[in-house]
């Protein structure tokens, strides 16, 4: 068991490092289907997290929050936004407007800034001043990248990886919501993502293609 | 002992070298539903080119025929440095990585010369692409073996082996997965592999390396090829040594010598497995791209510094 | 069980009109279960008023502030729901877009807004407020052309992004909350938060940080100024009952939410902080909305833009704070969503009766259109805080908290702002009033129904600008006690 509790500490200590490499990489992927693998990535790490987190202060709803983030946002969410993109039937290509090189520097550049921007809480709070900052990267990347494509599902993708990013800090800061309101929270999001998968579907059929950039009809 | 053991070390890395090679395409072969070669057809090819005449251009200078002897040169010079058995190796200083990048910029600078010296046009192109290439893959280089070595406090490669052999595992950092990641980046534009340059290709139009090479033959030839070969397998030891160094021996006991060699193949078979598998999962970039790949190893590599600082 | 009742009579009506094969059938039933949850309302209401507070389990819970919120939303929905009948002649027909669906998502929309007034957990009011964000998204696009779906994706977009930070918010609270030691399955419930809340002063700064992400999060769903984008796109292309929804009901759903959280903050570390952030957003909501509103051309997005700003005005009563503030930014919400639904009312039959909203191309209505340009006439003159209606009374009230406060600056700003207001709504609707009558096709009588709607409306504002009930008066109070 002591083997068991040291890679649980080690995986808690490594997450962070992980994290920062999948925000990079979803800065510099070139199609959709590839940022859903690395979002889902993002979230088996989390679970890991979780997992570790739970093994390490014997809480049994810890296992259920894991087990419920694996079945939500691991297979569920990443299952249907694939679906929505092979439903699409356009190119998969993720169209930005910054080059991936230059999407992946202002990336790298977000990071020290969060770490900045935790510093003086990680020493209030007694936290791992790490996961708080790839808490933080997590959703100025994820607002970065809702910002930066010009695709109606990458703005969704953005959306899911902002909301990953609060998830970690709460998950780091607190030993996690009361359970009810955890379950609450991600059928939320199960079922805004539905939402907005079917909105992108009428988006393709209203407007023949699914470019948010030239959605500027409404203005004023 | 030790001095016999470094010695030992750099002639294995020299012999072995068309060996990893060999492995690198039989893999691809067999991920591409091919035959493919046999593992030993490198040694084979070098006896071969040993045999032949070396043929000059008639307008070509005392560069042309000096350029591979600088190169196989710089490139053993610089396979003195890595550790690949033990946590040491044959030449080590105060800041022999920035020397190991360097010997292997004037080696690749020499070849540029022979290359434009030798008077065809393909040569040209290749050496200015090269160029390029090398240009932009310098400062990553330096930037991600510069943030292992503030890492771990020290300014030698063998420092930085000993500093990483004692940290466990599961203590991945953040510095070393980022640099790992620009390094490795780096050494697949450095040694001429897919994504950056097809070291297989027909096509004169999309060569780099091959393309500098065109105009040579025989023993010269053999010299530049063994001294790719010695590259290739100089990069992979040195990003095994610096993040995967578990298994090599700390002291001298028996038991530890003969397990190193084993364990240092199976690590090297691991990374030429990853290798085959990278060439065939991904097409070569074409030529505008290549900054963009190297811009990515340079943002990850800067990444890599700052967390030094960020990880008091 | 008096909770229960108003939250399951929606949600099981939403499924008895999707259920139904007919238009005429779903209108039916719809109407029929419109009536039950206004019963049902109403008898919670009065719970409420006798028993003071009312709490149902762990997760519903009712007090004064409720009560009046109810009220708001019982009286607005019956009259959304007596428009809608007359409205649907004119959908046109989809896959999504029956009569069925509309009344269905209306009743969904109606139990989550419920969810959000009856909470008594922090957490479970954040999941409802989402929820409303979901249903309406649906309600936004329903139209499904090119403006209703692009209106609806940015409205479904950023009130998520939104309301994400809103989580945030609510979970630095209840970091707070249980680093000064509360228990951490009571940490979400209003009650001991309230109760706790002087211990909590220690935590200052994240209780302050939590404000922060609130006000930026709940405030994108009540179209404060930087992050208001998304309200008049939404509000201009959806259908106009919804409009009328979502005006006068969602901004105060959301709303509701900012002043539980203001309750606990001030009472935790004072409401100095709070407030001025408050007064700041309301103060640039009013200046930005009034200036903006000069140059619409649309007049569902005019009406829009008035939200904002008296969404602003609101947001200044409460940071004022005190008796007066307090008083009036609570009659001032109440006022205004009977003052809009009015207004989106007279658009829907303008829409109706004329194919467009633009406001260029529309002249004359005064002498084609008769009560429809009374109703339009005294709901613009209410909007912009005229007396006799009700608008002026609260708009009064928080003026005065002003000067009291010796806010002085802030009120002329506040004065300047509405009568900017004042002057592109008066030029805009003289232009749409005066004129020669264009021809138009005639698309039949006004449904007995609409007109009694809007008279019900002009007249609920005529009355409480002239004289306020006690009753009235009594709900009010009995709101402002709970956040004092």
């Amino acid at each position: 068991m002591g083997l068991i509790s040291l890679a649980a500490a080690k995986t808690l200590a490594s997450s962070a490092a992980f994290l920062f490499i999948t925000v990079l990489l979803m800065a510099a992927a070139k199609r959709t289907a590839t940022c859903i693998a690395l979002f889902s990535a993002q979230c088996a790490i989390i679970t890991a997290q979780i997992l570790a987190t739970a093994y390490l202060h014997h809480s049994g709803e810890g296992f259920l929050v894991a087990i419920l983030v694996f079945a939500v946002k691991v297979v569920i969410i990443p299952y249907a936004l694939l679906r929505v993109v092979k439903g699409l039937k356009t190119a998969g290509e993720v169209e930005t407007s910054t080059t991936p090189v230059q999407s992946v520097y202002i990336t790298a550049a977000l990071i020290p800034l969060a770490f900045v921007v935790v510093r003086p809480y990680v020493r209030a709070l007694a936290v791992d001043g790490q996961l708080l900052a790839a808490a933080v990267a997590l959703v100025l990347s994820g607002a970065f990248l809702m910002v930066s494509r010009k695709k109606a599902l990458m703005q969704v993708i953005g959306l899911v990886v902002l909301e990953n990013g609060i998830f970690v800090a709460a998950i780091t800061t607190t030993s996690g919501m009361p359970l009810v309101i955890e379950i609450g929270i991600f059928f939320d999001l199960l079922i805004g993502v539905l939402l907005m998968g079917v909105f992108v579907f009428r988006i393709r059929d209203t407007f023949d293609h699914v470019d948010v950039s030239k959605l500027r009809q409404l203005r004023g | 002992m030790t001095y016999a053991l470094d010695v030992l070390q750099l002639l294995l890395l020299l012999a072995a070298a068309p060996l990893v090679r060999g492995v690198v395409s039989c893999l691809k072969a067999r991920l591409q539903n091919r035959h493919g070669a046999s593992v030993w057809r490198p040694y084979s090819e070098l006896r071969k080119l040993f045999s032949k005449e070396d043929l000059v251009p008639p307008t070509a200078s005392p560069v042309f025929r000096l350029a591979p002897v600088v190169l196989f040169a710089a490139t053993v010079a610089a396979a003195a440095f890595v550790p690949a058995l033990h946590g040491s190796a044959l030449l080590g200083a105060t800041g022999d990585f920035i020397l190991l990048a360097y010997l292997l910029a004037l080696g690749r600078f020499f070849l540029i010369l022979g290359a434009t010296d030798g008077g065809s046009p393909f040569g040209g192109m290749g050496a200015s692409r090269e160029a390029l290439v090398s240009t932009l893959a310098e400062a990553p280089l330096l930037l991600g073996l510069t943030a292992v070595a503030i890492a771990a406090h020290t300014a030698t490669i063998a420092g930085m082996v000993r500093w990483t052999l004692a940290q466990q595992f599961f203590h991945l950092s953040a510095v070393h997965a980022l640099a790992f990641a620009a390094l490795a980046l780096v050494a697949i534009a450095e040694t001429g592999r897919v994504p950056v340059d097809n070291p297989a290709t027909h096509l004169e139009l999309t060569m780099i390396h091959e393309a500098m090479v065109l105009e040579y033959s025989g023993p010269s030839l053999a010299w530049i090829e063994w001294a790719g070969a010695i590259k290739l397998s100089a990069m992979m030891a040195l990003l095994i040594a610096l993040f995967m160094p578990w298994g090599m021996p700390v002291s001298f006991s028996v038991a530890g010598l003969v397990v190193a060699p084993v364990v240092f193949a199976l690590k090297m078979a691991a990374v030429a497995a990853g290798l085959a598998l990278l060439e065939s999962g991904m097409a070569k970039l074409r030529m505008y791209l290549v900054p963009d790949f190297l811009g990515m190893a340079c943002a990850l590599s800067i990444l890599a510094v700052v967390f030094t600082a960020m990880m008091r | 069980m008096t909770l229960w009742i108003p939250l399951l009579v929606p949600l099981l009506g939403a499924f008895a009109v999707l259920a139904c094969r007919h238009a005429r059938v779903a209108v039916r039933v719809a109407l029929g279960v419109g009536a039950i949850e206004v019963a049902a309302l109403a008898n919670a209401v009065w719970a409420v008023h006798s028993a003071g507070v009312l709490q149902s389990g762990h997760y519903l819970r009712a007090d004064g502030l409720t009560a009046f919120f109810l009220i708001n939303i019982g009286l607005i929905f019956s009259l959304v729901l007596a428009y809608s009948v007359g409205y649907l002649r004119h959908i046109p027909h989809g896959r999504f877009s029956s009569a069925r669906w509309f009344f269905a998502l209306i009743f969904l929309l109606l139990f989550t807004m419920l969810g959000v007034y009856l909470s008594a957990n922090l957490g479970m009011m954040w999941i409802a407020v989402e929820t409303t964000t979901l249903v309406s998204a649906l309600l936004v696009g329903f139209y499904n052309t090119e403006g209703a779906v692009e209106a609806g994706w940015k409205y479904l977009i950023l009130c998520t992004v939104g309301i994400a930070f809103a989580l945030f918010g609510t979970i630095t609270l209840y970091l707070a909350a249980i680093r000064s030691g509360l228990p951490a399955d009571t940490a979400l419930d209003w009650t001991s938060l309230m109760n706790a809340a002087p211990q909590m002063s220690g935590a200052r700064e994240l209780i302050k940080l939590a404000f922060v992400f609130v006000a930026v999060g709940y405030g994108t769903k009540i179209g404060f100024v930087p992050m208001h984008s998304w309200l008049p796109d939404a509000h201009a292309e959806a259908p106009s009952p919804i409009s009328a929804m979502l005006s006068a009901v969602l901004l105060n759903c959301a709303l509701y939410a900012l002043l539980r959280f203001d309750a606990i903050t001030s009472r935790a570390i004072g409401s100095g902080f709070s407030h001025t952030l408050l007064l700041a957003l309301g103060t640039l909501s009013v200046v930005v909305a009034a200036f903006l509103m000069v140059v619409q051309r649309d007049l569902k997005r005019l009406l829009a833009y008035s939200s904002i700003e008296h969404m602003g005005i609101v947001a200044i009563g409460i940071g004022l704070g005190g008796p007066l503030g307090l008083y009036g930014a609570l009659l001032h919400t109440f006022n205004h969503s009977l003052a809009k639904a009015l207004l989106f009312f007279t658009a829907g039959h303008i829409r109706s009766k004329f194919g467009t909203l633009r406001m260029d191309r529309i002249r004359g209505m005064a002498r084609s259109l008769p009560w429809t340009s009374v109703a339009l006439v005294i709901g613009s003159l209410a909007v912009v805080g005229m007396p006799p209606f009700g608008l002026f009374v609260s708009e009064f009230v928080i003026l005065t908290a002003a000067f009291t406060q010796a806010h002085y600056l802030l009120a002329i700003v506040l004065l300047a702002a509405i009568s900017v207001v004042f002057g592109a709504m008066l030029q805009h609707f003289q232009g749409m009033l005066c004129g020669e009558p264009q021809s138009m096709g005639a698309r039949g009588k006004s449904l007995f129904a609409d007109v009694a709607v809007m008279t019900t409306c002009a007249a609920c504002l005529l009355l409480l600008g002239v004289r306020i009930p006690a009753v009235f008066t009594g709900f009010l109070h009995g709101a402002m006690a709970v956040l004092q």
